[in-house]
């Protein structure tokens, strides 16, 4: 047990660094510094007076400088992956990462970079992982960045259409797929984010006998349970429900003649009413269903459709929905991306759309994309040809436009680890918006 | 031939693939392997921590993770087998110390081996799906310590030993026996549960089945329970001391099922010191304990509630139907209140004032309260007992809670509206003889009753009290209309009752005096002239009168009397000697109260101012009366009372009976109207039950009364049966 002196110097790679154990503990114990610092290994270096480190001096400097402003400045001569490789050596990573962007906010986003992909075709869809990551959809391939923006192997389920998929945790993706008639392909599956191996298929059985089917739309509960809508044979349509630990099927909503589930677009659960909203949307079919579950009671709590609703000039199709349970609503949107509300507290009521066609400028693209709607954070997003526009506030003004000039329509977005990732349909590209970390003083 | 000829013409690929020294990572793990066994031999400061992390993050670049990795769990496993020989040649009682000595060296290593394998643990046991470092070192302490065939049995053995040792007294060193089990924990949840708190249930299942059994044979109940609970406060304290705090529900379930639940019959019946007993003697202490211990087990509650609901209805039961006690009625009132205090004080000392309790108490009230059908007579006798001369000198706040026990007593009547007959009477005797101590006792009284049972209830007791205000008023303006012709005639004090109000046995008035007769003329005059449409008629068997005599000696007394008395005395004015049917045919008052009045006149010592012939206690159609001149008192004042009943006689008491039947009709009859209207059309049960429902506050209502109600209904035509269904009833409006 040597005297703590608060004063260490490093020699990193020739060059002398002097530091204090107070800046170094900020590293956390599960960091080189941290084991270095420990009890355990401190009585031996007195003698030498320094410790040795046989690495990148400049990469160190940047580290440090972050150990101890909690800042990260990266010269421009330095390679932002250098510092990456170099930080995970010393178990640094996390700081990086925290220290990299700051808490996501619609009105302060930036565009961070943009990413090219391989992949031929439109894009189906990107989800952002909760670390900072993402994985995007294209066609029967999913691939898999990381924070840094790496990619990793990709996900494919028997090379199968893929249509949907989602993060669990940041391990583990979930894949849904297009069964292949008769072969058992395609279907549902878990798997390992960092290396892209199957870890589990999941299954459906109707009458205890195991059916392939498809899987489109899913959503995860706190309670860790997946929900995804599920094609099978004429009377096989409906919502799956398997959980997440044991990975096995745990219920089954099967639909009603006159509803729609199985073709479902859109699922989200609704933790404070325990329930999940199920959206079948235009083009899938001719007419727009969203309906409430509750699991508990199986039964269907809450409805809505636009059948037999008259059709005026301007057609109002609903084009996605989203809940808003702090407002006991749903958010709908149309070609037009003008807002529709809905209150979910009764049935029966009509929609109450917000028109707002008169901001929309710029000529309509060649190739449109159906809007799509986001809620973080109180913030409202939505969508619409090449840009995304952020809505605050109890009567969703309309606060900031996102927008950049490449890439043609953006046909899918998604929130998470505080980055908004933007998938462009024309080129291969994606973007990353971050918010900056927060100004000095 | 083709094949060789083939090859000659390939061309070799131009590459200058780096080769790393194939002894390069034989060399690097001989350094770390080095540093493990150091570390292992307490010998690591001669190591340099930033080389060693190299090596390891370089053996890891170069992908030997795999060699790195299974080099690890060989050293680690080899170390670990070590530890174990010099655990199992510990002998004795330093068998535990040993082990606890290794673990934390071992947990000092694993720590270490963690830090310069840090680069492995975050990128190649991830992507490889491995057991990360820390886990891994656990596990394998795990299976060669902990599984070992030579150490496992030696440990629980130990363990319990230990546990056993102290549960019979002795100190044993708790410091240790926490690391242990917090060794066991730290490997995983199943391992504490598998390889010790399952034996440990089981065992300590055993110690207090047998335990229990020798408490039981030898203690008394109180007792049984003091040690019940020491166990469960010390195994609670075990748990907080050395064991996972999971464990508390588990080993508490254990020593409730042994310790209570499996005895608690014996307990609760246990003679002479059961749960009856302690009740008896007001045991707090006990009872409190048997009621924290009994409510941790399942049923133990209802246990308890059952036998205290059937004692306090034996006793109850026993205490009104017991002959003795009915002769007093204030003291059989009294008795049930002292029977609910004690029961009250029980249930808010030792049952932690337990609302299941409080509804058992009060439903084995409401139960042998009404098993005797005078509680309510003898309930408003206990209130007009204190009304009358219970509350003198008593404060407003004793008075109240007087009277709050009395209700508490009323709410568990069933026949609420015969106590409303008896309090109308009780009150009506007390407000017309102007008994009433206390009108504030009085009123407080009414308003309780009315927030009990609401308006109608008390409507007509409120019409009495206003009955007496306006008398007085009367009284004062008839005097001062009068105030010139007075006189010397009597005074006169009318109350004028409103009928309906009061329970008037109507009687024909008797033969008043002609002195009297003439102010009652006069009052009459002036109350007709003051209020038209009314009729007045006398009661001359509720008044009193004041009358002054002159005995034997010049003696003067002022007696004070009955109305009736009052004319009887009056016509010995003119007369020495009257024989009974003379009395009779003068006065006309009927032969009962006669009776009575004589009695009361002639009998009682040292009231006696008349004489009878014969001389004997009981009244006789031919016998004679004198006015006794030799009747002596030292007090000038003397009150003749009327020789009656407190209590009801028996024929009065079928009258009180009838009469109460009698009211009950036009109340069942409006409750089914009120009922049948809303309803239109209901089955003869049904009626029934909601009849009795609504009427449940009043009184029970009988069914065959009710059914015999309905008749009448329907041969009123207020109701007729269903063509169809003859068990139908509808309504005609």
């Amino acid at each position: 047990m040597g005297i703590q002196r608060d004063r260490v110097r490093f020699n990193v790679g020739g060059k002398i660094f002097e530091t204090s154990a107070t800046t170094l503990a900020n590293a956390g114990r599960d960091s080189m510094f941290g084991s270095m610092l420990d009890e355990n290994w401190n009585l031996q270096s007195r003698e030498t007076d320094e410790y040795f480190i046989d690495r990148n001096p400049a990469c160190f400097s940047v580290l440090l400088d972050l150990l101890r402003t909690g800042e990260l400045h990266i010269p421009a001569k330095i390679p932002e992956k250098l510092i990456y490789r170099e930080a995970l050596y010393y178990g640094l990573l996390d700081n990086v990462r925290t220290a990299k962007w700051g808490q996501f906010d619609g009105n302060r986003l930036t565009l961070a970079g943009s990413i090219t992909g391989q992949a031929p075709g439109d894009g189906t869809a990107i989800r952002a992982g909760p670390l900072g990551g993402c994985c995007v959809a294209h066609g029967s391939m999913v691939h898999v960045y990381d924070w840094m923006l790496e990619e990793h192997s990709p996900i494919y389920l028997d090379y199968q259409r893929i249509n949907d998929v989602g993060w669990i945790d940041s391990e583990n993706i979930v894949v849904s797929a297009c069964e292949r008639l008769g072969r058992g392909d395609g279907g549902m599956g878990l798997f390992s984010s960092s290396t892209g191996d199957l870890r589990y298929k999941f299954q459906v059985s109707h009458e205890n006998q195991v059916k392939s089917f498809t899987a489109g739309a899913m959503s995860f509960s706190s309670d860790y349970r997946i929900f995804a809508s599920c094609k099978g044979r004429s009377n096989e349509y409906g919502i799956g429900v398997w959980d997440q630990v044991t990975g096995k099927q745990s219920d089954f909503f099967y639909e009603s003649p006159d509803w729609s589930l199985g073709d479902a677009d859109r699922l989200q659960w609704l933790q404070n009413s325990n329930c999940l909203l199920v959206a079948t949307l235009f083009p899938r079919k001719d007419n727009c269903y969203i309906s409430l579950l509750d699991f508990r009671v199986k039964r269907m709590v809450w409805s809505w459709s636009d059948i037999g609703a008259p059709i005026t000039v301007h057609e109002k199709r609903v084009r996605d929905a989203i809940a808003m349970e702090e407002t006991n609503s749903i958010c709908l949107v149309n070609e037009y991306e003008d807002l529709g509300f809905m209150d979910l507290r009764r049935t029966g009521g009509g929609v109450k759309w917000s028109s707002r066609r008169r901001l929309m400028k710029g000529k309509m693209p060649d190739e449109p994309c159906y809007p799509k709607l986001a809620l973080h954070g109180g913030q409202l997003f939505s969508s619409m040809n090449d840009s995304i526009s952020v809505f605050c506030g109890s009567d969703w003004v309309l606060t900031s436009r996102l927008r950049r000039s490449y890439g043609g329509s953006i046909c899918d977005f998604s929130i998470g680890g505080d980055r908004l990732f933007a998938l462009h349909s024309e080129e291969n590209v994606f973007d990353i918006w971050e918010t900056p970390p927060p100004p000095l003083i | 031939m083709s094949n060789s000829k083939r090859r000659n013409f390939q061309i070799e690929a131009f590459k200058h693939r780096v080769v790393v020294d194939p002894k390069y990572s034989e060399k690097t793990w001989k350094i770390l392997e080095h540093a493990i066994h150091e570390i292992y031999n307490h010998n690591a400061s001669g190591l340099s921590f930033e080389e060693l992390y190299r090596n390891a993050y370089n053996m890891v670049l170069h992908k030997f993770g795999e060699k790195l990795y299974s080099g690890l769990v060989t050293t680690m496993t080899l170390h670990l087998k070590e530890l174990s020989k010099s655990i199992e040649a510990a002998q004795g009682g330093f068998f535990l110390e040993e082990m606890n000595r290794k673990w934390a060296d071992h947990n000092k290593a694993l720590q270490m081996i963690r830090d310069i394998l840090m680069y492995m643990d975050r990128t190649f046991i991830p992507s490889t799906h491995k057991t990360p470092v820390h886990e891994l070192g656990l596990n394998l302490w795990r299976d060669n310590i902990i599984h070992s065939s030579k150490i496992q049995a030696r440990l629980l053995n130990t363990l319990l030993e230990l546990v056993h040792r102290e549960r019979t007294g002795e100190v044993i060193n708790r410091g240790l026996m926490r690391n242990v089990i917090k060794m066991l924990m730290d490997l995983g949840s199943s391992v504490y549960q598998e390889d010790f708190e399952k034996h440990f249930l089981e065992v300590s299942a055993n110690f207090y089945s047998v335990e229990s059994q020798q408490f039981i044979e030898c203690c008394d109940c109180g007792d049984y329970l003091k040690k019940a609970e020491r166990r469960l406060n010390e195994e609670m304290e075990r748990v907080s001391h050395y064991l996972d705090a999971k464990s508390e529900a588990k080993i508490t379930n254990v020593v409730e099922k042994e310790m209570i639940a499996n005895h608690m019959q014996r307990l609760v019946h246990m003679e002479n010191s059961g749960l009856v007993n302690m009740l008896v003697d007001d045991k707090y202490e006990d009872l409190g304990r048997m009621y924290s211990l009994f409510r941790r087990v399942h049923n133990g509650l209802s246990t308890i509630r059952d036998v205290m609901t059937s004692h306090i209805r034996e006793t109850g039961k026993h205490l009104v139907t017991d002959p003795e006690r009915l002769k007093d009625p204030v003291d059989f009132v009294q008795q049930l209140l002292d029977e609910k205090d004690k029961h009250d004080k029980i249930i808010s000392l030792a049952f932690n004032n337990d609302k299941t309790f409080q509804n058992a108490l009060n439903s084995s009230f409401e139960y042998f309260i009404n098993l005797n059908p005078r509680s309510p007579e003898f309930i408003s006798l206990f209130v007009d007992d204190k009304l009358r001369k219970g509350l003198k000198g008593v404060s407003e706040e004793d008075v109240e809670i007087v009277l709050d026990k009395v209700m508490m007593l009323f709410r568990y009547l069933q026949e609420k509206d015969v106590f409303e007959k008896y309090y109308k009477q009780h009150l009506a005797k007390r407000l017309l003889s102007g008994k009433t101590t206390s009108d504030d006792a009085e009123r407080s009284l009414i308003v309780k009753l009315k927030t009990e049972c609401g308006y109608q209830f008390t409507s007509k007791l409120e019409g009495m009290f206003t009955d007496m205000k306006t008398s007085q008023d009367t009284m004062q303006g008839f005097y001062a209309s009068q105030a010139s012709e007075t006189g010397d005639s009597p005074t006169l004090a009318v109350q004028v009752l409103t009928t309906g109000s009061w329970p008037t046995q109507s009687s024909a008035p008797c033969n008043l005096p002609a002195e009297i007769l003439g102010v009652c003329e006069k009052f009459r005059t002036y109350y007709l002239g003051t209020h038209t449409g009314r009729r007045l008629s006398w009661q001359t068997n509720m008044g009193t009168a004041d009358l002054k005599g002159t005995f034997g000696n010049g003696q003067k007394h002022e007696l004070n009397v009955s109305t009736y008395q009052m004319c009887i005395l009056m016509l010995f004015n003119n007369a020495d000697r009257l024989c009974y049917k003379e009395i009779e045919q003068a006065t006309e008052i009927p032969p009962s109260d006669l009776k009575r009045c004589l009695q009361s006149l002639a009998c009682v010592k040292g009231k006696n101012v008349l004489r009878k012939e014969p001389m004997s206690k009981d009244i006789g159609e031919d016998d004679a009366f004198f006015f006794n001149d030799k009747f002596a008192s030292k007090f000038y004042k003397v009150k003749i009372g009327t020789v009656v009943a407190q209590k009801e006689s028996e024929p009065e008491k079928q009258e009180t009976r009838q009469r109460v039947e009698e009211d009950r009709k036009p109340q069942i009859e409006a409750a089914i109207v009120r009922i049948m209207k809303s309803r239109r059309m209901l089955d003869h049960n049904n009626i029934v039950s909601e009849v009795t429902k609504l009427l449940q506050p009043r009184f029970l209502a009988n069914p065959v009364v009710i059914k015999k109600r309905i008749e009448s209904l329907i041969e009123r035509e207020f109701l007729e049966r269903d063509n169809v269904d003859r068990k139908m009833y509808k309504y005609l409006a």
